[in-house]
């Protein structure tokens, strides 16, 4: 029964393709970002489709089909600035956006890999993005092709020549503000947030006209700073995070409170709710915050309109382990006893899976999704760690007197149970496909530091893997049971996005350099292809003159080679690169399989 | 620095013009290059004042000063590397003299306001490896610790830091002050302690009456003191139990390869210290000099 819908809405799509191959719509509406989840011949949201649920109903290249599939073409980034390539391909109208590292834009011909233009954004030299050079991707509406750079800025360029049509400062580099995730559009706003370091910035999510980025609305993620609605051109007062300042924080540190939204958000119609995870306080000394620190390490229900917080879930209070709460929320309905329960789901840098009650925040579930995890002992009936003091790394002030301090083993490390790499969720299996990582950290104050010419009290620390064999491990996980249904272990860690698709199968790409495709029921590893450098962009599916396309950037970087020790040594011989792969079968399938349809 | 000003373009001629350019300024110079080129690149914190900073594109400071006497005694032109402080020295120290900074690779051939402290220069990393194998520290010239200013109109005397449990106080985020002033007797000035994203904008919250006092570098607080009302505002001479490092020393820094350069750069330091100038230049900026250990 199921099937045939599918069929037949896939035979519907593959004739309108065809009709409208050389006339389709060129402008991005808000009817394409809305029903991307179901569109099968274009891709207009990172997460293909506002939920960011990353499937795909194809199923041309499928269990039996996948081994054949191969290159039909390769684009270079070029340049020297060969850098970790995170982006998240869009494709409209037989035209592919993709971003580079380093601020940069390309369209490229999705049929024959030409590229149409470029666009470098010229960045200044005071820029200090935390964690390599890196970009996840554009937002695509109207005409226009809209993508935040390292200087904090959003720029939106016309996609047909690559012009900037409109571009604004979302905050000031120099102050250590930067932005990497790619926006979202909703109802014809364009909604960031900010990444930042250490130096005391206050995380926002803004929302911007999306067609000459004239401010919407401004909110803080910090408990006590002023929310902002803008009408007919005025910048109102939309009252303050968390209702007051100091609530959950000790003296004025919510002034400087961190909490940077620095992984964007995902959209879910149903409750017309956004979806914002935020980062660690600041400062990094969990010891001279006592208190839960609204809104660090959280997550955020937005109301996109007025950019109010309807509901918050925070993950690690008073974080003392850089565990950032930034990874995306995945809106999904289950079925319980007959009932629909409208949940969300979302994988931790803590290394617990969460199932939360998507209209209200309500705590549903929680389990570990790691092999490993030490800071806390499990999770009480809300949801609330429960901390293993032994586990939290110890007060500096503590070593004034020199003295290197007690050095303290956590595990997962602060890149991780999950780092920003986008998990899965496949409407098929019901499952999740999460990237994860099996690694600890050891922590010990560091007196011997210095900052700007001054003494200070730093942090030493070290990631270690857990196992010789593997760091990274995908695990196809039930969020019904908590059970892990299948695991793929990987020598290095992962970093890059999942997809799954109505083929039974699962893609995904590791920083050996294989794009790698696996039975979403069972994990069985079905194809792999080297790219040539590190795989650490999330892979996207498409269907384009009846045919079934995949794409993935591949170029190694991002976070993870900046540290150093052991993981370091794993992974030392990688090289870097940046270029796009695109696959599909030969073209006898699609014949085939139009066929079979028909 | 060159690659972002010229326009992206895919002419292979015009790429190779930018290699070349590149080139010449991708590695740091040794003191024969330096000489023969007529020019040294020196490392300096951006909006850093007293140290260096640009007013009306001007650069001034102790810093800046110290390194025009560096570049007019080698007979060499000077040119400014301004870097954006990083969440460490170390940081600094790999955009700035060994690695190069990550957007257009290029390196200074000296860098300012480096600690000068054996156990930091040894440092050992999580494998036991030298932290700083591609750095050589040398040449302290002043010695650094922390004072606070205070409104006379609000306190009568900080004789001691227990004033604080009373009075707030200013001090840049993310610092030794905060640290202190949060944590240090259980806490007890904790709610009294306020942040600045600067020095500069905690001594302005103190004329602006939000805070009484401001906590920060001595030559810091000691030059923007110059700038206040000094009946008004004054500077305490209270001590600062349960700081570990009460005092340090600030140098130079220069890549390993380059001892020759260090040689000759540290005799320049020798010489500005025995004969006045350094201390000179800080009477100039109306902040507090001392000389190292290493010199008496």
């Amino acid at each position: 029964m199921l099937k045939n819908g599918k069929v037949k809405a896939l035979s519907l799509s593959v004739l309108v393709s065809l009709a409208f191959a050389n006339t389709a719509h060129a402008q991005v509406t808000d009817e394409d970002i809305s029903q991307d989840h179901l569109s099968t011949d274009q891709v207009v949201t990172s997460g293909m489709g506002l939920k960011g649920q990353r499937y795909s109903t194809l199923e041309t290249i499928n269990t039996s089909t996948v081994e054949d599939i191969r290159p039909v073409w390769s684009f270079s980034l070029g340049g020297e600035k060969q850098r970790g390539q995170e982006s998240q391909p869009m494709i409209k109208n037989g035209v592919m956006f993709v971003t580079g590292s380093y601020s940069r834009v390309f369209a490229i011909d999705a049929r024959t890999g030409d590229e149409l233009w470029q666009y470098d954004a010229r960045l200044p030299d005071g820029i200090m993005p935390c964690c390599d050079v890196i970009n996840r991707g554009v937002a695509l509406y109207g005409d226009l092709v809209i993508f935040g750079t390292l200087d904090a800025k959003l720029v939106a360029l016309n996609k047909d020549t690559g012009k900037v049509v409109w571009k604004k400062t979302v905050e000031d580099y120099k102050a250590g503000y930067s932005i990497s995730a790619a926006p979202i559009i909703v109802k014809g706003n364009v909604i960031t947030g900010i990444a930042g370091g250490e130096f005391g910035v206050v995380g926002k999510v803004r929302a911007y006209n999306a067609t000459n980025g004239d401010l919407v609305w401004e909110r803080p993620t910090v408990e006590g700073h002023m929310g902002y609605l803008v009408k007919d051109g005025k910048k109102l007062e939309n009252g303050i995070s968390g209702g007051a300042p100091g609530k959950t924080w000790p003296a004025d540190l919510w002034k400087t409170g961190g909490a940077a939204p620095w992984l964007g958000g995902t959209y879910d119609v149903d409750t017309d709710l956004l979806f914002f995870g935020t980062g660690n306080p600041s400062p990094w000394n969990s010891h001279l915050r006592p208190g839960d620190n609204y809104f660090s390490s959280s997550r955020l229900a937005i109301n996109p309109d007025t950019g109010e917080i309807v509901w918050h879930f925070q993950t690690t209070p008073n974080d003392g382990w850089d565990y950032d709460g930034v990874n995306e929320v995945i809106s999904f309905d289950y079925d319980d006893k007959g009932k629909t329960i409208k949940a969300a789901a979302t994988a931790d840098r803590n290394g617990f899976f969460y199932v939360l009650n998507r209209e209200n925040g309500d705590f549903i579930r929680g389990f570990p999704f790691v092999d490993k995890i030490t800071w806390a002992k499990g999770l009480d009936v809300n949801g609330k760690p429960i901390y293993d003091e032994a586990h939290r790394p110890g007060n500096p002030m503590a070593s004034a007197d020199g003295n290197k301090g007690s050095s303290v083993m956590t595990a997962p490390s602060f890149l991780g149970g999950k780092n920003w790499q986008p998990m899965a969720y496949s409407q098929d299996t019901g499952l999740f496909y999460v990237p994860s990582n099996e690694w600890e950290m050891e922590i010990w104050n560091e007196p011997v530091a210095y900052k700007k010419g001054a003494a200070y009290l730093g942090a030493g620390f070290t990631i270690q893997s857990l196992n010789e064999e593997y760091i990274g491990v995908l695990r196809a996980i039930d969020p019904k049971t908590g059970e892990t249904v299948w695991r793929y272990n990987n020598y290095a860690p992962l970093w890059g996005g999942v997809l799954a698709t109505a083929g039974n199968l699962v893609f995904t790409g590791n920083p050996e350099g294989y794009l790698l495709a696996f039975n979403a029921k069972t994990g069985e590893q079905l194809y792999k292809f080297n790219t040539g450098s590190g795989i650490v962009g999330s892979p996207v599916t498409w269907e384009m003159d009846g045919e079934q396309y995949i794409s993935v950037l591949s170029g190694w970087g991002g976070a993870v080679p900046l540290w150093g020790g052991e993981v370091a040594k794993r992974i030392k011989d990688l090289n870097q690169g940046g270029s796009v792969w695109t696959f599909k079968l030969p073209k006898k399938y699609a014949e085939v399989s139009s066929i079979a349809k028909n | 620095m060159w690659s972002l000003l010229l326009p992206m373009s895919k002419i292979v001629a015009c790429l190779y013009v930018v290699i070349t350019v590149l080139c010449c300024k991708v590695q740091a110079s040794s003191l024969e290059d330096i000489i023969e080129a007529k020019e040294i690149v020196i490392a300096v914190y951006r909006d850093y004042a007293p140290f260096s900073a640009q007013v009306d594109g001007v650069a001034v400071g102790i810093d800046i000063d110290i390194a025009r006497h560096i570049a007019k005694t080698l007979q060499v032109e000077l040119r400014l590397k301004w870097i954006t402080a990083g969440e460490t020295t170390e940081d600094d120290l790999r955009n700035s003299i060994w690695k190069g900074h990550f957007l257009d690779k290029t390196k200074a051939d000296v860098m300012m306001r480096v600690p000068y402290d054996k156990v930091y220069s040894q440092k050992r990393d999580d494998v036991g490896l030298l932290v700083h194998e591609l750095v050589h520290m040398f040449a302290p010239y002043h010695t650094e610790t922390w004072k606070i200013v205070f409104n006379k109109q609000k306190i009568e005397e900080v004789s001691t830091m227990a004033v604080f449990q009373y009075h707030p106080v200013g001090v840049e985020v993310d610092s030794i002050p905060q640290f202190y002033l949060i944590s240090a007797f259980r806490g007890s000035m904790s709610k009294n302690t306020h942040q600045f994203p600067t020095i500069v904008a905690a001594v302005g919250g103190m004329q602006a009456g939000e805070v009484d006092a401001v906590m920060g570098l001595r030559s810091q607080i000691t030059a923007l003191h110059h700038t206040l009302n000094q009946v008004q505002y004054q500077l305490a001479e209270n001590a600062f139990p349960l700081i570990g490092k009460q005092k340090w020393d600030i140098g130079l820094a220069v890549h390993n390869d380059y001892r020759a350069l260090a040689y000759e750069l540290g005799d320049i330091i020798t010489a500005m210290i025995k004969d006045q100038t350094m201390a000179d230049i800080f009477k100039t900026h109306h902040s507090t000099y001392e000389q190292p250990a290493y010199y008496m």
